[in-house]
């Protein structure tokens, strides 16, 4: 079984910046669109209120868009999931293998080859073994990098390495994968190609919660979305709803 | 309270099944890490003509100029010195790494720690490894200079084997400890590159132990560093170094990882945002 629950969370992300009580100039975060409720401070550490009183459930087969304006909480969000981020208050449970895929966190070492990125992901995340030859097999056929995976990682571009990135995260169905809007760095070809693959994924009956900007993409990937407006739940549900209720938010007033 | 932490037991709520899987877990991690720091030393040199011998003739330099130096100040044949000089200086070269590439673990690898849900004492093991790799290319001097007949070889020498375990052992530890508090408090790393400047002069690297006039013993006597030193030194210049050193780094090591399960304890947690 695989579950996410999140009961009351509040995430409070402390600033350690030895100037940081010079910021709290800036004036009136409340009129702001972009970013966050409220900024605090404690001592001299600033303290972000990142996400405020988050309730929300997802089970098996749920795939879950997360939308919002910039610094609204979605990769935020995402890290509490992925256990990189502790919430302040409130319960974070999360049951089963989550494989986090922000950022272009899959490149371990720029110097290194794809083939040795791969590798060393294997060794990292505990692939098994014994089925390494036809992990990279499998790899080698998504990506299509072809003698590319021969080459640094850091000479790929960005869709090469988001290429790289995909399909290292899926190759072992993960219980819940969670992914930042660096999947859309991918040309058309490898979207239709990612959908394809989280296609086969949720009829093994998986979480998957995306962040993106890109309404064909959470409309392609995802049946529900979660709108995060300034770290608050704004709404959570079907998501052509979430979509209209996220087009009013943004032509209407903040 | 998070239920999940990856790398924190999830949701057993005892604090005292806590230790023993996080210690199995970093054990069973070590060899993932040495694959990393193997795979970052060979793209390190991928770039360089001659690789991996660099890091050989830059204490091989250091080693030469530091013991001439010595024998002109101090007196003695450069050719009696070499050997003790060159083997502290191999020694030290790999104390102080382990302290300064241990300290700035976390912090050069914010990017990924921020990102990637990997377990964070591979990047601890991967930096202690990284330095036991470059360890192996300096002690190759150890051998030209037996070689050379500079230094004598016995069954003692096997004994360093011991200490160069224990000195590991211990920048493990040391690694978790500064890395934590230097990703917390950025002035650390400046003060501790400044302490250890000076602790390379105090410490008997370069000079011996026996030029210290008996009221001012108390530098060597109550330097750790030297202790760590002498117990991979000494073996290798074919005397037994005596048993308080390896007590004493037993019983660093015992203390050591316990300062570091605490540190751990404390702030694992909140490291994303140290680095964030």
């Amino acid at each position: 079984m695989t579950l996410v629950r999140l009961t009351n969370v509040n995430v409070r992300i402390p600033i350690y910046d030895s100037h940081a009580l010079r910021l709290i100039r800036l004036p009136a975060f409340g009129r702001a669109k972009v970013g966050t409720q409220a900024i605090s401070h404690s001592g001299a550490v600033l303290i972000i209120h990142a996400l405020n009183s988050l309730n929300l459930e997802l089970h098996d087969g749920d795939r879950v868009c997360l939308i919002g304006h910039n610094g609204a909480g979605k990769t935020t969000l995402l890290r509490v999931l992925a256990g990189i981020y502790p919430a302040s208050t409130g319960k974070v449970e999360v049951v089963g293998k989550v494989f986090a895929l922000l950022g272009n966190s899959m490149m371990m070492n720029p110097d290194a080859t794809g083939c040795e990125t791969i590798k060393l992901v294997a060794n990292l995340f505990h692939w098994p073994e014994e089925r390494m030859a036809e992990f990279i097999r499998d790899i080698e056929e998504f990506t299509e990098l072809g003698e590319y995976l021969s080459l640094p990682t850091r000479v790929y571009s960005a869709g090469m390495q988001t290429r790289l990135a995909f399909a290292m995260a899926t190759v072992q169905t993960p219980d819940i994968l969670l992914i930042d809007e660096g999947i859309g760095a991918g040309d058309a070809h490898f979207q239709e190609k990612a959908q394809a693959r989280v296609q086969q994924f949720i009829s093994r009956a998986k979480i998957i919660v995306l962040a993106s900007h890109s309404i064909q993409l959470c409309r392609a990937m995802c049946s529900k979305a979660l709108i995060l407006n300034k770290g608050t739940q704004d709404f959570f549900g079907d998501i052509e709803e979430g979509l209209d209720r996220y087009a009013q938010l943004r032509d209407g007033p903040a | 309270m998070a239920e999940l932490m990856t790398d924190i037991p999830v949701g057993t709520g005892e604090p005292k099944a806590f230790y023993v899987p996080l210690a199995i877990r970093t054990v069973k991690n070590l060899r993932t890490c040495l694959r990393w720091a193997w795979l970052d030393i060979v793209c390190h040199y991928r770039r360089s003509r001659i690789g991996p011998l660099w890091e050989t003739i830059n204490v091989l330099v250091m080693v030469l100029g530091l013991s001439v130096v010595s024998s002109a100040v101090i007196g003695g044949d450069v050719s009696d010195l070499i050997g003790y000089i060159g083997l502290g200086i191999i020694i030290w070269t790999t104390i102080s790494a382990l302290i300064l590439e241990g300290m700035t673990t976390f912090v050069r690898n914010a990017g990924l720690i921020t990102t990637s849900n990997v377990s964070i004492d591979c990047y601890v093991g991967r930096t202690v490894f990284r330095t036991l790799i470059v360890f192996c290319h300096h002690i190759v001097l150890y051998f030209l200079g037996l070689a050379l007949l500079l230094v004598p070889l016995s069954w003692t020498s096997l004994l360093s084997l011991v200490g160069i375990a224990l000195l590991f052992i211990n920048g493990y530890w040391v690694g978790v400890v500064l890395a934590f508090l230097c990703a917390r408090f950025r002035d650390l790393e400046l003060i501790i590159r400044n302490l250890l400047q000076l602790a390379f002069f105090i410490t008997p690297v370069f000079w011996k132990a026996d030029l210290v006039v008996s009221s001012k013993r108390a530098i060597v006597d109550y330097n750790v560093l030297f202790y760590f030193i002498e117990i991979i030194r000494a073996p290798l210049l074919g005397q037994v170094p005596p048993f308080t050193y390896y007590a004493v780094a037993v019983g660093c090591t015992i203390v050591g990882y316990i300062i570091a399960v605490l540190v751990y304890q404390r702030m694992r947690r909140q490291l994303a945002f140290f680095v964030a």
